[in-house]
């Protein structure tokens, strides 16, 4: 599978357009994953994830704006601002369980959001337009797309084996056991919130991390990258692969960009399409793309349910 | 004095005015999730489509009054059709994916309307002009109109849940669907029935703040928003808290603007709604417990 994805951009037909597609597709992907962290693993519904992304996009754009043009520095400034925002956010919205959770991280989604909506510093509702590309190391920039796919790629695959580890040591099961029976986990001694609080925090760095990577490709950060919709968006992708599954949302993720692309380019009601095609899921295949493989037999992917 | 006359007192009605239009919409909110425990993320949408349903009635008959009748039937039937087919199937199954439907729900209903109406403003021309003098000032007829059709319609809801049968059933669904269903009744009509009721609710909420606001497909994105806290404010699945947080927010919103720039107000509003979140989820008058 990584051998395919890291030979996609061999093929012939592979413009300068779909590579970019391909980017925003493993971008999501990668995002997706994150929130299955939360959705799948630990059963928390995060609608305040587009925050996470747009400050890592905006750290990014702002240091590649004041000419800091180093990748290093732009994901640590991300790592920073992210970093800030979720503890704050996470320390609040784990104290509570369900509606409540999500209703929390959706209102101090919307805060950051208004801020940068309504900042003339930060470019208000115009954003930080063309930023220069980031450097990798000295003169070497992440100026075409083949190597923005490539750095998104690696991301990809590093937040995997991240994520991998996490779910199969001891933490991940002990998330599980938070999502299955929150209360009979704290009997058993462990600190439920402190888990929770870990867990959030992983999430929304690795999502604010995939979001410093964006104005590398775009060259720009905007303040809709944070409206709360595209939380759903990021919810919808989670949904579509499978949740619990780490592989699932990265498919469901890379699915919806590319729905959305393919269906955008026939029709211009295409969320017509997409809102039908979360209604299906919902209704008919709750466990996601990854269900339909369960369902045809192969068990090659694990699933926590 | 001047100050008081010119400036607080209008300000203070502003706010009684929209306070009572957003209680039409979180009363449906709250009822819902009540009956379902789904956030309904397509209300917002619902709200929406009342107001263009209005302008597409008064453009066909060229009344205001046979909008007021025909959008809230219309929003209530595509209400009732939409809880028949997509949420019914998933009454045993958990919130969650309610929640993630109605957001799929929401996408639908915006870029229909997008498509039908375009993505323009549009406003509809109040059913009368001119203003009345009142305590020292004069106030637009029409906001008046609303305030006091507003309050009536609360008033008739208020009536409806505690002196009808129907109403009581709704009420005793909210408490305990399953035993309710074990008296013989039957739920899952009550539960299209109120679905119905809410969609309604919400359309006639968005036509009635057609006038004073702009219609456009996006329109409902940012009331939901307001909806929401309104119902945590007054505590999820109360009714009489859902209407007292509606008029203390539609207060707090246009009594803000007096000091602050409308984002400042906006996030002063998220930032009462994060305390409260914090302090005491149930809100005002919320049951102990419930979903904390």
């Amino acid at each position: 599978m990584w051998l395919l994805l890291a030979l996609l951009p061999a093929l012939p037909f592979m413009s300068k357009f779909y590579l970019l597609l391909a980017f925003d597709a493993l971008l999501f992907g990668t995002i997706a994953m994150s929130l299955d962290l939360l959705m799948g693993y630990t059963g928390l519904v995060s609608f305040g994830h587009a925050a996470f992304f747009g400050l890592g996009a905006y750290a990014s754009a702002v240091l590649l704006e004041r000419g800091i043009v180093s990748l290093w520095a732009c994901l640590l400034g991300a790592l920073l601002v992210v970093g800030l925002y979720a503890l704050v956010v996470s320390f609040f919205a784990t104290a509570r369980r369900g509606i409540y959770f999500a209703l929390l991280t959706l209102i101090f989604a919307e805060v950051v959001y208004t801020f940068f909506r309504y900042t003339q510093t930060f470019g208000g509702s115009d954003g930080i337009q063309g930023v220069p590309s980031p450097r990798l190391i000295g003169d070497v920039a992440i100026d075409t797309p083949l190597r923005n796919y490539y750095l998104v790629l690696v991301y990809l695959g590093l937040a995997y084996l991240a994520c991998r580890v996490l779910v199969t040591s001891h933490f991940g099961r002990v998330l599980v056991a938070i999502r299955e029976n929150e209360d009979r986990t704290r009997f058993l001694g462990y600190d439920v919130q402190r888990y929770k609080l870990a867990v959030c925090m992983i999430s929304a760095l690795l999502t604010g991390l995939g979001g410093a990577l964006y104005p590398g490709r775009s060259a720009f950060a905007t303040p809709d990258l944070m409206l709360w919709t595209v939380s759903g968006e990021f919810i919808i992708m989670v949904m579509i692969g499978g949740l619990g599954t780490l592989a699932g949302p990265v498919v469901g993720g890379a699915f919806f960009v590319l729905l959305q692309e393919k269906v955008s380019s026939y029709v211009d009601w295409y969320f017509i399409v997409i809102g039908l095609v979360l209604i299906f899921i919902v209704l008919f295949m709750p466990r996601g793309l990854l269900g339909v493989r369960d369902l045809l037999g192969g068990r090659r992917w694990r699933t926590t349910a | 004095m001047d100050y008081l006359v010119a400036v607080l007192l209008p300000q203070l009605l502003h706010g009684l005015v929209f306070g009572a239009a957003l209680g039409l919409l979180a009363l449906g909110l709250t009822v819902i999730f009540g009956l379902l425990g789904v956030m309904n993320f397509a209300h917002g949408e619902l709200y929406m489509l009342g107001a263009y349903a209005g302008i597409a009635v008064v453009g066909a008959t060229h009344s205001f009054w046979a909008a007021l009748v025909v959008a809230p039937l219309a929003v209530g039937a595509i209400g009732a059709v939409t809880e028949l087919t997509t949420l019914r199937p998933l009454y045993r199954r958990e919130p969650l994916y309610g929640l993630i439907l109605t957001f799929g729900l929401a996408l639908v209903f915006r870029e229909g309307a997008r498509q039908i109406w375009g993505g323009d403003m549009r406003r509809i021309v109040p059913p009368f002009t001119g203003s009345t003098p009142l305590l020292g000032m004069t106030y637009p007829n029409y906001r008046l109109f609303l305030l006091a059709a507003s309050s009536l319609l609360l008033l008739a809801i208020w009536l409806f849940f505690t002196r009808t049968r129907a109403g009581i059933l709704v009420r005793a669904a909210v408490q305990d669907a399953e035993m309710l269903d074990g008296l013989g009744v039957n739920v899952p009509r009550v539960f299209t029935l109120t679905f119905a009721g809410s969609a309604a609710l919400a359309a006639l909420a968005g036509l009635l703040l057609a006038p004073i606001f702009t219609v456009y497909p996006q329109m409902g994105v940012e009331m939901i928003l307001l909806a929401f806290i309104v119902v945590i404010l007054g505590g999820m699945g109360s009714m009489g808290g859902s209407v007292i947080a509606a008029f203390v927010i539609g207060l707090a919103q246009s009594l803000l603007t007096l000091w602050m720039n409308p984002q400042r107000v906006a996030i002063a509003i998220f930032a009462i709604m994060i305390v409260i979140l914090i302090v005491r989820p149930r809100g005002f008058f919320g049951r102990e417990g419930v979903l904390e």
